[in-house]
């Protein structure tokens, strides 16, 4: 058990550097199989290097190919590259839930410069009686009903942004039944 | 001619961060530099010299492809070996699979892999006695005196921990002295020759 305890000891001073403990050190020196151990144990690390060289140079040579291999990608390319699978799963998703969203209808022709003017028509026809209008509805309408007109008529006015912008046609979807 | 050439002078770091860069004549320099380092390391493991140069020729492709994810931070060694250590068992059990059919084929004549590399390459020598001591300890040992890797690095290379990689060393040194003469073995307390005895008591 000393010996093998002793030998231990050596092989980590040998690895860790550590100091070789107290107890190993006077083993090895009353016990002459391991201070030959310590010896051989010292020797085998500088023997090992020192045939390296020479064993090595009995391994027969071999040649390797990298024929039709293309020059290996730099870090950058690589990082940039696109990998086909992901990118169609990802642009199905997008697809998806462009459809679940939005209806969009293509617009059957680009509205006529008549249509046009009636709405800028219409439009100076609220700008300039802005007092008058407020004056009729508001008697009629609770302050609710008001703050719902107001956000279908910038919802209206996006709508109409996007459809004369994309040239497409948004319909209105139906009310959800809850409500 | 390497005397002419400066990419021989070149550091195994150096040469892996040019081949990084896309140079195809630095990995090149690297893969002459080592396949016979990595045939010596694997050709205990796998059944034959030809199975040990296609592991060298996958080992070497497979970092070909994959050289962006080097990390220049690290020993270029330490990457090649463990890339190759993962191959090799692929390899060794892609193989061992192969085997076990011609074994049922054949009526078992497969030679032991490790009998039959016992004393290659050449035939004497301290690391032909290495090679005998079994494939781990001849790994650890090679990693470490052949590659000289630290016990971290060593340890990294062969997804164990330290302790496990000393006792490996600790075992493969013991049996190294043990072959090498019987006035290792202890004499303190004389015992029947026995193979255990070479290992201490």
């Amino acid at each position: 058990m000393g010996c093998k305890l002793s030998r231990w000891m050596v092989s980590r001073t040998e690895d860790t550097g550590k100091k070789l403990p107290g107890f190993a050190g006077r083993h090895i020196g009353r016990c002459r199989a391991c201070g030959e151990f310590v010896r051989t144990s010292v020797s085998l690390s500088s023997r090992l290097r020192d045939e390296r060289a020479a064993w090595l140079a009995k391994v027969p040579d071999f040649p390797l190919s990298f024929e039709g291999e293309a020059e290996p990608a730099g870090t950058v390319a690589r990082g940039l590259r696109l990998r086909p699978l992901p990118v169609a799963a990802a642009a199905l998703v997008v697809v998806a839930a462009a459809l679940v969203l939005f209806r969009v209808v293509p617009r059957a022709s680009v509205p006529s410069a008549e249509d046009r003017a009636a709405a800028r028509a219409a439009l100076a026809e609220l700008q300039s009686a802005p007092g008058k209008l407020r004056g009729v509805i508001g008697g009629a309408e609770s302050s609710l009903e008001r703050e719902r007109r107001i956000l279908e008529q910038s919802l209206s006015s996006a709508v109409e942004y996007l459809q004369a912008r994309l040239n497409i046609k948004i319909e209105r979807k139906e009310a959800p039944k809850s409500l | 001619m390497a005397e002419n050439d400066p990419i021989a002078e070149r550091t195994d770091e150096e040469l892996a961060r040019e081949a990084r860069a896309g140079s195809r004549r630095s990995f090149e320099e690297l893969a002459n530099r080592y396949k016979r380092r990595l045939f010596a390391y694997l050709r205990p493991r796998l059944g034959s010299d030809q199975d040990a140069e296609d592991a060298v020729q996958d080992t070497f492709l497979k970092l070909y492809r994959n050289i962006g994810s080097y990390d220049p931070a690290y020993r270029f060694s330490t990457w090649l070996y463990t890339s190759a250590n993962r191959l090799a068992i692929d390899s060794f059990r892609r193989g061992r699979a192969a085997r076990t059919v011609l074994v049922s084929d054949r009526g078992g004549d497969i030679p032991d892999p490790a009998a039959a590399g016992e004393g290659e390459p050449g035939g004497s020598g301290l690391w032909d006695a290495a090679r005998t001591l079994g494939e781990s300890r001849f790994r650890v040992l090679w990693l470490r005196y052949g590659e000289d890797m630290t016990i971290e690095e060593i340890a990294a290379v062969l997804g164990r921990t330290q302790l496990a990689v000393r006792v490996l060393l600790h075992r493969a040194r013991t049996g190294l002295a043990g072959k090498l003469g019987p006035a290792v073995r202890c004499a303190a307390r004389p015992q029947p020759e026995t193979a255990r005895g070479a290992a201490g008591h």
